[in-house]
């Protein structure tokens, strides 16, 4: 029972991590309509940055944040404005190439440059952690979550109850009444990509100081970031909050009871049966 | 006289391919019999792809179950190659249909992901299994001669093509087709879209699960990773679309030109070749999206305008 | 004789919304029936409901006798029922030839078997809606009258039983409607029952043998069209909002 405890109590933890990782492409994709099949890559540079924030500069990781916030929200935003732009117009599958091609060039620049050697951040408190009602939580994961939970609903905040967030909706409903309305409609794409990569970076961040870094492990993560998203439906923000946690005692439950190995086996089959059985996801309607 | 030279081109091609081996540098070969393989694979996607429109980013599942085949019949049951190759091949069937027949009721990028999902699935589902070799993978039996595998891989590129050319001509393809411009539409004029996009899904498994089968008793080794390798399906698609996704030669030019430029600009194996491609697709996609068919059909006309065209088109 | 098209108490319900309600009408060979009523009274939604690109919430269909309600679209094709759609659909990268042909290949009866005589076919239709000087150009390049016609010709090539016609004469010209309607009684000619939305009133109204009208998803009125049209209800319902 207790471990039965513990495995629910890791899988929230990671479930919040999830929810964080997942919201930047849920953003993006539910109002945007731009599939990023390279957002896990950008969640792998987030880790980078602050891993080398660390290594280089003693920066604490969630210190870090900001920075990689921001550094990823200009990669993003840059990107977005002078490159995916181009074919925002053209039919879905060629963003889907587009970003699949994306993937494929960070992955392998961040082989080049970093090399393939696994790294982690350890930061002094690493190891320590604490007990509720018997159950171990480790304070980096700890921490992790609140930050995670904090940061998604701030953004669902801002979409909701700000102009920005109006503007941004208000694109993605229809282009040219927003555009009438006196927004831009490509500095407004490229600041709600930017605030995707950001929220990435911030999931790498996050990532790497409770998990190993790699130039790889930017397509598993792509591929749970859509379970999520598909899971907690894209209609509401909030949905990858449920997705995630989903998805992350899932996980837990798989690695206690079928063994760690079928944790990818166990996320991608309930992804293809959720695409299966109910595309808009557990919140939304059924197809 | 010009429609007989057409028909002939391709033999005289084919024939002229099939002497390579006692021409060429043994490294000339083996760069054969890798774009050869490649080009059977964006052959292949082009089925489900191209014609039908139903962008698979997990063919290399396929490719994956035909190593695989191959490798547990020869390594675990002792079997010869040419069962090896059909196990391979009939578990790709298998897996067309159990898999695909629900899969292929998603529509656009609902259906990209899920086969992409299923490809990232199937790494770890393998990776559990004590007849695969786990982890570490299996070690086939070294067959020496790579002028047999050749011929091999040329011939099954030959059949998939062929295969393709059937299908441009037929009423098969033509509702495939129909399915790719507007399936609802194709539905109402009696095409039967699920058996259709099944049976395309599974002719594509089948041939890539025959590369994969070649492939891995050539080079004698698979890895879940090596076997099931996404960035593969990269490639059959860069090349199916650079050279024109739905057209009959579209792919093999593509894989033919793609693997050239890489093979000349890499000193290292996957890493510079896959950064290679990753930057191709962007380009490609955006400059040129409806492949160098496309291209060479309009570019008479626009000249270099053509690029700037596909932009102004596609750009917010 | 077994009317060609029986639809008994059909209904269709989306999310809370009821498009059809319990409508029930018969069809005789050859027989031309008008469908008219408001926008959104369900006339599409009929429509798609005997072709199969929905299936109904309750209610039989029967097509030759035969029941059809919960078969999938192209086995209805394959039976003999041929559509055009109001928001057209061509196939954008095929020519207009091929476009037709496509209806030749699938049609009743499963069609052509090659696609030789698949092309033939097509060129004949074509030449009966009058589109065959543009045969072999892209499907997407035609302005919006030959679109109606290549609907028409793409439906025709399938050699239906029942046509189910939804707003050809949409946006089109005085004389542009008179060859439509043309094209419709050589089709009737050929013993071919329709079933024909539009809200062309003078086109509907001389072409059809009898009026179905819906309003709210309801079938208000049914009779020959000159008692339809001077129904109350249906002055009130339908043409009453309108200024012609």
């Amino acid at each position: 029972m207790a471990l039965l405890l513990q495995i629910l109590v890791n899988g929230v933890l990671l479930g919040g991590l999830y929810a964080l990782m997942a919201l930047g492409l849920a953003l993006v994709w539910g109002v945007l309509n731009i599939v990023n099949l390279a957002h896990g890559a950008f969640i792998m540079l987030g880790a980078y940055v602050s891993f080398y924030l660390f290594t280089l500069l003693q920066v604490d990781p969630f210190a870090a944040l900001p920075l990689c916030m921001l550094s990823l929200f200009c990669f993003g935003y840059l990107l977005q404005r002078h490159v995916l732009n181009l074919i925002v117009r053209a039919p879905m599958f060629n963003t889907l190439l587009l970003t699949f091609g994306l993937d494929v060039v960070l992955m392998y620049l961040a082989q080049i440059v970093f090399s393939a050697d696994f790294r982690v951040v350890n930061p002094s408190y690493a190891g320590a952690n604490f007990s509720v009602a018997g159950a171990t939580i480790p304070l980096v994961r700890a921490v992790a979550f609140a930050v995670a939970l904090t940061l998604t609903l701030a953004v669902w905040l801002v979409l909701v109850h700000t102009r920005l967030g109006r503007a941004v909706r208000a694109c993605a409903q229809n282009l040219v009444a927003a555009r009438l309305y006196g927004v831009e409609p490509r500095t407004v794409y490229a600041l709600t990509f930017g605030l995707g990569a950001a929220l990435a970076g911030a999931a790498g961040d996050l990532y790497g100081v409770v998990s190993q870094i790699s130039p790889y492990i930017g397509d598993a993560l792509t591929a749970k970031s859509f379970a999520i998203s598909i899971i907690g439906g894209l209609e509401n923000p909030l949905g990858v909050v449920i997705g995630g946690l989903f998805l992350g005692i899932l996980e837990s439950l798989t690695s206690l009871y079928v063994g760690p190995t079928y944790t990818d086996v166990a996320s991608f089959g309930v992804l293809v049966l959720v695409l299966i059985l109910r595309p808009k996801g557990l919140l939304g309607r059924a197809a | 006289m010009t429609r007989r030279l057409l028909w002939f081109a391709p033999l005289v091609a084919l024939a002229a391919l099939a002497t390579v081996p006692w021409l060429a540098s043994p490294a000339l070969i083996q760069f054969g019999i890798t774009t050869l393989l490649l080009a059977t694979l964006a052959q292949a996607w082009n089925i489900i792809g191209g014609f039908a429109g139903y962008a698979s980013f997990g063919n290399s599942v396929f490719y994956g179950l035909g190593g695989y085949g191959t490798a547990i019949a020869m390594v675990q049951l002792h079997l010869p190659f040419g069962v090896g190759l059909a196990l391979g091949a009939a578990l790709a069937v298998v897996f067309a249909l159990l898999l695909g027949l629900p899969v292929l009721r998603l529509r656009g990028h609902y259906f990209a992901i899920a086969t992409l999902a299923l490809a990232e699935a199937m790494t770890g589902i393998v990776a559990n299994l004590d007849i695969a070799g786990r982890n570490i993978g299996l070690v086939l039996p070294l067959l020496k001669g790579d002028a047999l595998f050749y011929e091999l891989s040329l011939g099954l590129l030959a059949l998939v093509t062929l295969t393709v050319f059937w299908i441009s001509r037929s009423r098969f393809g033509f509702g495939l087709i129909a399915i790719r411009e507007d399936e609802d539409a194709a539905a109402v004029m009696g095409v039967n879209t699920t058996l259709y996009k099944a049976a395309a899904f599974t002719l594509a498994g089948f041939f890539s699960a025959l590369a994969g089968g070649i492939h891995t008793y050539w080079i004698t080794f698979l890895d879940p990773i090596s076997a099931f390798d996404i960035t593969l399906n990269v490639m059959m698609i860069i090349m199916a679309i650079f050279g024109g996704a739905g057209s009959i030669f579209g792919p093999l030019i593509g894989a033919l030109l793609l693997a050239s430029i890489s093979e000349v600009l890499s000193t290292e194996v996957t890493n510079l070749a896959s950064l290679f491609f990753g930057l191709v697709i962007v380009v490609a996609v955006i400059f040129m999206p409806r492949g160098l068919a496309d291209v060479m059909r309009r570019f008479k006309r626009l000249g270099w305008r053509y690029f700037s065209q596909n932009v102004r088109e596609n750009r917010l | 004789m077994t009317p060609i098209l029986q639809v008994s108490h059909m209904t269709k319900r989306f999310e809370g919304l009821v498009a059809v309600d319990d409508v029930s009408f018969e069809l005789a060979e050859g027989e031309i029936l008008g469908l008219i009523g408001p926008n959104g009274a369900g006339k599409t939604t009929t429509v798609s409901l005997i072709s199969g690109t929905v299936e109904p919430s309750a209610g039989k269909i029967l097509f030759q006798g035969a029941p059809i309600a919960h078969l999938p679209a192209f086995r209805r094709s394959r039976l003999g029922i041929g559509r055009t759609f109001q928001l057209m659909k061509p196939f954008p990268g095929l020519n207009v030839l091929d476009n037709v042909a496509v209806g030749a290949l699938f049609g009743t009866g499963g069609g052509q078997r090659r696609l030789g005589r698949a092309r033939e076919d097509a060129a004949n239709w074509l030449d009966f809606v009058g589109l065959d000087h543009r045969a072999l150009q892209r499907a997407d390049e035609l302005n919006g009258p030959d679109r109606k016609r290549l609907e028409l010709a793409k439906a025709l090539a399938m050699k239906p039983r029942l046509l189910l016609l939804d707003e050809v004469m949409a946006g089109l010209n005085h004389a542009e409607i008179e060859e439509v309607v043309t094209i419709i009684r050589k089709v009737r000619g050929r013993g071919i029952a329709i079933v024909l939305i539009e809200h062309v009133m003078k086109a509907i109204q001389s072409l059809s043998d009898r009026l179905l009208v819906l309003h709210h998803g309801q079938k208000i009125a049914e009779g020959p069209p000159d008692e339809v049209l001077s129904d109350a209800q249906v002055v009130e319902a339908y043409l009453g909002r309108r200024r012609t």
